[in-house]
């Protein structure tokens, strides 16, 4: 398979009060046409710069730099804004975390659905409509024709998703960033909307790359998945490997601190990683998760080690078992 | 305290058909209407147990915490603590036994305040001790909950997310209430920090001898603390039982949905099928008979006329006409 997304040596540094901060220090995956890349970690790991980044929507105190940033034979990094503004919402597209505020309050959700249509797509009102109505079906929506003329607020939550869900679809996209799409729903609506996206994934056949912080969505939904922490990745691999025999210290306490029907006793001590996050400010040098590890050694202040085993990356002064 | 005829010892709580309503505009020039919160709830709270009660967002929850903290007094019913009905004790009594820990630990503490002096504030309230005297049990009980003594002049705002939760519940504990009320206590946390503050609720129960209540959506995490559960929905509750029972046998439907949805860390289990519609009740118009029949797969007639009452089936307690004697025979 080809890649849709590749990634080399993403930074993206963002002007603080107090200096330069390091959100994103050089991440580099690929993704590959119709796969789901997990993006994880805890919050200020750099999980939803990256996805920003990738969509050119950082904010403005922020920079970006990349050795390649390639999107479907694109380079982004060299796109102009205007080739930027044509590719988002048609080849690639996001759903945020909150749809109440993704969505605008002022206008029907035809209105938006079938605003992005014809910015990319022009064509008729009555096409646009007819592939809005299509899509609302698509995505569980019954009654289209009635809830093209309702405003966001006149739904709930779930539906909401599932409005700013057929919105990413409306011009085929060939790439879906997700960041944290379910984190605001109720559990039984979460359950139901990363369904509908991987049922809407094997139909229509996009990428997608998902930010979560929810080790449970990740080992549901990804092919692949990348461990972020203090703005790099420090694991990358399959989901079967990264829960079944995660190499990196971090990854593996990760895992040992939720409480797992089955594998956790209840009332009996959870996993827990000591210490907090290192601040991101000014330079960082060795592995940024020394201070929190349980292995750490003198040599863990230098840069870590790369190891590769089938598909299996890590950074880390410890090798294969 | 006094024996019930079983022999069980008698409850530290008893919340006897507990209402509470709240009057919503729903814009300008519509009329206000009625939201049934907590609508008819009657529960009891033994000591030293851990009542997890979980439900999603608006199902009363939240409103049924803060009745047993007193801050929200009930429309109907009772809420009892040891004899005394919550709604007309002194607040400072009450206060005294029974604490809360809320979810949101940037909201709950007062960012002017020295974190010493937050932690110490239930004593002056109390006026118990000296100054010094307030201040060594505040030192005291911030190390008792992880935080080193030199933390003690800093402000909120210099903590972590992680380090306030400690403090609030160094705040909650340092009267040694009976009952902690803890309300989605690590939902805003890291998951790496969440583990921390569990480890340490449950190591102070130990030590304290405490009864918490604990309120959350994440179906695991009150799967590993709590002793027995309750599944609320639309302002009931649906199904009580120990734990144990209710994560292996779930008997209501909506119960079923709600453990089906916990995603564990299990690769290639894939998605599960929830069963559950696009039907998403409106709290304030819920549907006739059973609140939970739009989203039901399994829902008959009497489901859309009748509301089930609980009704004990073994060791759990369900609201549901499938277990009903009579009406159970349609389901079959």
């Amino acid at each position: 398979m080809s890649a849709i997304l590749t990634v080399e040596g993403l930074e993206v540094d963002l002007s603080v009060p107090a200096g330069t901060l390091h959100a994103v220090r050089d991440v580099s995956f690929e993704v590959a046409r119709g796969e789901t890349l997990c993006i994880v970690g805890e919050s200020g790991c750099g999980k939803s710069m990256t996805a920003l980044a990738l969509m050119g929507l950082l904010p403005r105190n922020a920079r970006r730099r990349a050795r390649r940033l390639v999107f479907d034979g694109i380079d982004l990094a060299a796109a102009s804004r205007t080739q930027t503004n044509d590719l988002r919402g048609s080849r690639m597209s996001m759903i945020f975390q909150e749809p109440m505020t993704a969505l605008n309050p002022a206008y029907t959700i035809g209105n938006q659905l079938c605003g992005v249509y014809r910015r990319h797509k022009g064509g008729s009102a009555a096409a646009a409509r007819e592939r809005a109505a299509f899509l609302l079906g698509k995505v569980g929506i019954a009654a289209a024709g009635e809830r093209l003329g309702q405003y966001p607020h006149q739904l709930s939550g779930g539906l909401r998703q599932r409005v700013m869900i057929a919105m990413a679809l409306m011009c085929d996209p060939a790439l879906i960033v997700a960041d944290e799409p379910t984190t605001a729903l109720d559990v039984t609506i979460q359950a139901q909307i990363l369904k509908l996206l991987k049922d809407l994934q094997d139909e229509f056949g996009m990428a997608l790359v998902l930010i979560t912080h929810d080790l449970g969505v990740v080992a549901r939904v990804a092919d692949s998945v990348a461990v972020m922490y203090a703005g790099a990745i420090v694991e990358r691999g399959t989901a079967a490997q990264v829960f079944a025999a995660p190499r990196h210290p971090y990854t593996a306490g990760l895992i040992d601190c939720i409480p797992v029907p089955g594998r956790t006793k209840p009332g009996e001590r959870l996993g827990a990683i000591p210490g907090t996050v290192p601040a991101l400010v000014g330079n960082i040098t060795g592995c940024a998760f020394r201070s929190r590890c349980a292995h750490a050694q003198a040599r863990c202040e230098d840069a870590p080690p790369q190891h590769a085993e089938g598909g299996h990356e890590w950074a880390c002064i410890r090798g294969a078992a | 305290m006094g024996l019930h005829p079983g022999g069980r010892m008698s409850p530290l709580m008893r919340i006897e058909g507990a209402r509470r309503t709240f009057s919503v505009s729903r814009g300008l020039l519509a009329r206000k209407r009625t939201l049934h919160a907590v609508n008819g709830v009657d529960l009891e709270i033994e000591k030293g147990e851990v009542l997890g009660i979980v439900g999603e967002s608006g199902c009363g929850k939240s409103t049924l915490a803060r009745m047993l903290l007193g801050l929200i007094p009930a429309s109907a019913g009772r809420i009892v603590l040891d004899g005394a009905e919550v709604g007309r004790m002194d607040a400072r009594a009450l206060a005294a036994r029974v604490q809360p820990v809320f979810q949101d630990p940037y909201g709950s503490l007062n960012p002017r305040k020295r974190i010493a002096s937050i932690v110490a504030l239930p004593l002056v309230v109390h006026a118990i001790g000296d100054r010094a005297e307030r201040r060594r049990r505040a030192v005291e009980m911030l190390e008792r909950v992880g935080l080193p003594a030199r933390l003690a002049d800093n402000y909120p705002g210099q903590l972590s997310g992680g380090q306030r939760q400690r403090v609030a519940i160094a705040r909650a504990l340092v009267m040694q209430p009976e009952i902690v009320v803890c309300d989605e206590p690590t939902s805003a946390l890291d998951v790496s920090v969440q583990s921390q503050i569990l480890n340490l609720l449950m190591d102070l129960r130990r030590e304290f001898g405490l009864t918490y209540v604990f309120i959350s959506h994440n179906l695991a995490v009150v799967e590993h603390v709590a002793t027995r559960v309750a599944v609320m929905y639309l302002g009931r509750i649906v199904e009580l039982a120990p734990a144990e029972e209710i994560f292996a046998r779930p008997r209501h439907p909506y119960t079923q949905a709600l453990l089906a949805s916990v995603l564990t860390p299990e690769p290639g289990k894939g998605l599960p099928d929830t069963h559950l519609g696009l039907a998403f009740p409106d709290p304030l118009d819920p549907p006739p008979g059973c609140g939970f029949n739009p989203r039901c797969a399994y829902a008959r007639a009497v489901c859309r006329k009748r509301m089930p009452a609980l009704a004990e089936d073994g060791p759990a307690r369900v609201a549901c006409h499938a277990y009903d004697p009579i009406h159970g025979k349609e389901f079959a």
